[in-house]
């Protein structure tokens, strides 16, 4: 048989067309897993979850107590060291992880949920309403929010729910201008005059048509928006406004920065919880953000 | 038979910062019969599309009505409260829109996006809707419908898209159809595609056709009548064929002057001419004199077109009506 010879005639075409339909959940679940950076993300994350609310189980060392010499380096007496009073770094990041990541989801979600609201509410109706809601958005922005935040806690009480509501009322106004201006953006396309054409209700425009849209910058907003909150209930324990009755990675650097060159493991190991819980939240939104768009989604 | 839609010296304004109203739309009248089609044509920029969003009170902020009434079937959508007004939107009419690559949610697979409009205005579940917009795509004529339905938009060409906007604005069977240069955006063999679509929908559903367009080869297709508009005022009107095979005005004129031909055989050898084209530009919104607003740009402009203002719309015994003084000695 010559080389050149085809078999079989004309080859059926390749192209399938679209498989029928899977849900779009599931879609974006398997667009997820595609990414590896995502995995990566959601893996160190739930480790991390994983850590806070199981070690305590398994590691019984009260994170508050004196345990050995202050400054002894990791090793027997403590597998991650001492820190200036004593206490033992371990127990500190098994136990400050609850605290930290906790300040972290809420305060974000405090942030992003009136950002959101404030944001959509303004840039779709704009006029009256928006003019008045900047005005509240710029007041919020011109206060120094450490300062702004700090009155809130000296005011209020230096406790966890207190620090997180205060974290949350200083972050809100850059989500919200965030928000507004994908609205004002968006709210111009084709397909948003194209919905009202088809006699969508304000509402239905605002939440099913552009607020989807608007999600990738918003969800990018969110996940810094815990990074920032974790570094700034560090910042507030490191200006003695934490709670000091709750150990927490940022009450941990806080109080041992000064320390830093008389004992590194004090501080660069709560550091790196905290860089490993950015970090992976980062990764998860992005992956998020790649899975829930369909341009991305492969077609197999 | 009362009209579909009839508009009535509809005056649409840009409600500038200082408070002065820019005349945008001027007196404009016209009314379009059950399972008929008028054409609005005109250059960029003299208001065919803000008369579709006039009608549809889709007005871009700033640009409001300020006189005139727009009754559709016998209702008057100006005066319509906005629970109403939303159920008159893609239920009773509904609108095309010129890009079909950005007038589609991205986000929606395009089966959704049909059924979206069945539930809102039909209410019908899901299962239902489901099977409507199957049946639907399928009347749009898009291949392997069944598989489509789950399509997002960025999976489709500029023709499919603009079949699936079809079957989305056509999915209540709307009693008016407004069409914005529907075929703009596309290459001429799916026009011609998109245009014998509508026409053969139109015979079915007997849907009332507003199509903006500048293809005047469509017009002669397509349209039962024409409204030639020139910045923001009716300038000729009349039956289609009427108005294309004789022409009143000087600008309808040049219109017609400036579509290319295509010369076969005999014809086609020599030099092709060169295109016609109407000198000048269609005076911008605020610089719109009470005088005929082709005046700067006509051939044939004179002492009493200059001396007179815009002159109103002359109808003769046919309805061809013409806003130009001097129409008898020009045609």
């Amino acid at each position: 048989m010559s080389v050149l010879e085809v078999s079989g005639g004309i080859s059926k075409p390749i192209a399938p067309g679209p498989k029928p339909a899977a849900s779009p959940g599931r879609a974006a679940l398997r667009q997820y897993l595609y990414s590896l950076s995502g995995i990566a993300g959601a893996v160190i994350l739930l480790l991390l979850v994983a850590m806070t609310l199981f070690g305590p189980l398994i590691y019984h060392v009260d994170p508050l107590d004196i345990v050995a010499a202050p400054f002894t380096p990791p090793g027997s007496d403590a597998l991650l060291g001492t820190d200036y009073l004593g206490r033992d770094v371990l127990a500190g990041i098994v136990y400050g992880g609850k605290a930290t990541l906790t300040v972290g989801a809420i305060a974000a979600l405090i942030t992003i949920v009136i950002g959101v609201t404030v944001g959509t509410i303004s840039g779709y109706f704009g006029g009256a309403a928006d003019t008045a809601l900047v005005k509240v958005i710029e007041f919020f922005q011109i206060l120094p929010p450490l300062l702004f935040a700090m009155v809130l806690v000296t005011l209020f009480g230096q406790t966890l729910t207190t620090i997180t509501i205060a974290i949350g009322a200083v972050s809100w106004p850059s989500a919200a201008r965030l928000t507004r201006a994908e609205f004002l953006r968006l709210r111009g396309l084709d397909y948003v005059k194209s919905s009202r054409a088809a006699g969508a209700t304000d509402r239905h425009v605002m939440l099913r048509v552009i607020l989807p849209n608007a999600l990738p910058p918003i969800i990018i907003a969110a996940t810094l928006a815990i990074g920032v909150a974790i570094l700034f209930e560090s910042g507030l324990s490191f200006l003695g406004l934490g709670d000091p009755n709750t150990m927490s990675w940022g009450l941990m650097i806080g109080q041992n920065r000064n320390y830093v060159l008389d004992g590194w493991w004090t501080v660069v190991f709560p550091g790196t919880a905290i860089f490993l819980a950015v970090l992976a939240i980062s990764l998860v939104g992005d992956g998020f953000n790649d899975a829930i768009n369909p341009r991305l989604r492969r077609r197999i | 038979m009362a009209p579909v839609l009839s508009v009535e010296s509809l005056n649409v304004g840009l409600r500038a910062t200082n408070g002065v109203t820019i005349p945008v739309l001027e007196n404009l009248s016209f009314s379009v019969d059950q399972g008929k089609t008028i054409a609005l044509v005109g250059e960029s920029g003299c208001g065919k599309s803000m008369t579709a969003l006039a009608i549809m009170r889709l007005l871009p902020e700033a640009f409001v009505v300020s006189s005139g009434q727009i009754m559709l079937d016998g209702e008057d959508v100006l005066a319509a409260q906005m629970p109403r007004l939303r159920s008159l939107r893609g239920n009773r009419m509904s609108m095309i829109f010129q890009e079909p690559m950005t007038a589609l949610n991205p986000l929606y697979t395009v089966g959704d996006q049909i059924a979206e409009v069945l539930r809102l205005h039909r209410g019908l579940g899901r299962k239902d809707a489901a099977e409507q917009t199957l049946a639907l795509l399928k009347a749009v004529q898009i291949p392997a419908a069944a598989e489509r339905i789950n399509a997002y938009p960025h999976q489709m060409s500029g023709g499919m898209r603009q079949r699936v906007m079809i079957a989305m604005a056509l999915a209540c069977k709307p009693k008016l159809l407004i069409a914005d240069e529907p075929t703009t955006a596309l290459d001429v063999t799916v026009q011609a595609q998109i245009f014998d679509l509508l026409s053969r929908l139109q015979d079915q559903t007997e849907t009332a056709i507003v199509l903006i367009t500048h293809d005047l080869g469509a017009v002669s297709e397509l349209a039962d009548d024409v409204a030639v508009l020139y910045a923001g005022r009716c300038i000729e009107r009349g039956r289609a064929h009427e108005v294309i095979e004789r022409p009143r005005h000087p600008y309808t004129r040049g219109l017609m002057a400036c579509v290319p031909h295509l010369r076969l055989g005999g014809e086609a050898s020599g030099a092709p001419a060169d295109l016609d084209e109407i000198p000048g530009m269609v005076p911008p919104l605020g610089e719109r004199d009470a005088a005929c607003a082709f005046l700067p740009r006509c051939v044939f402009a004179d002492e009493i077109c200059r001396s007179q203002l815009q002159p109103p719309l002359q109808a003769d015994d046919g309805g061809h009506c013409v806003s130009c003084w001097r129409w008898k000695e020009v045609a």
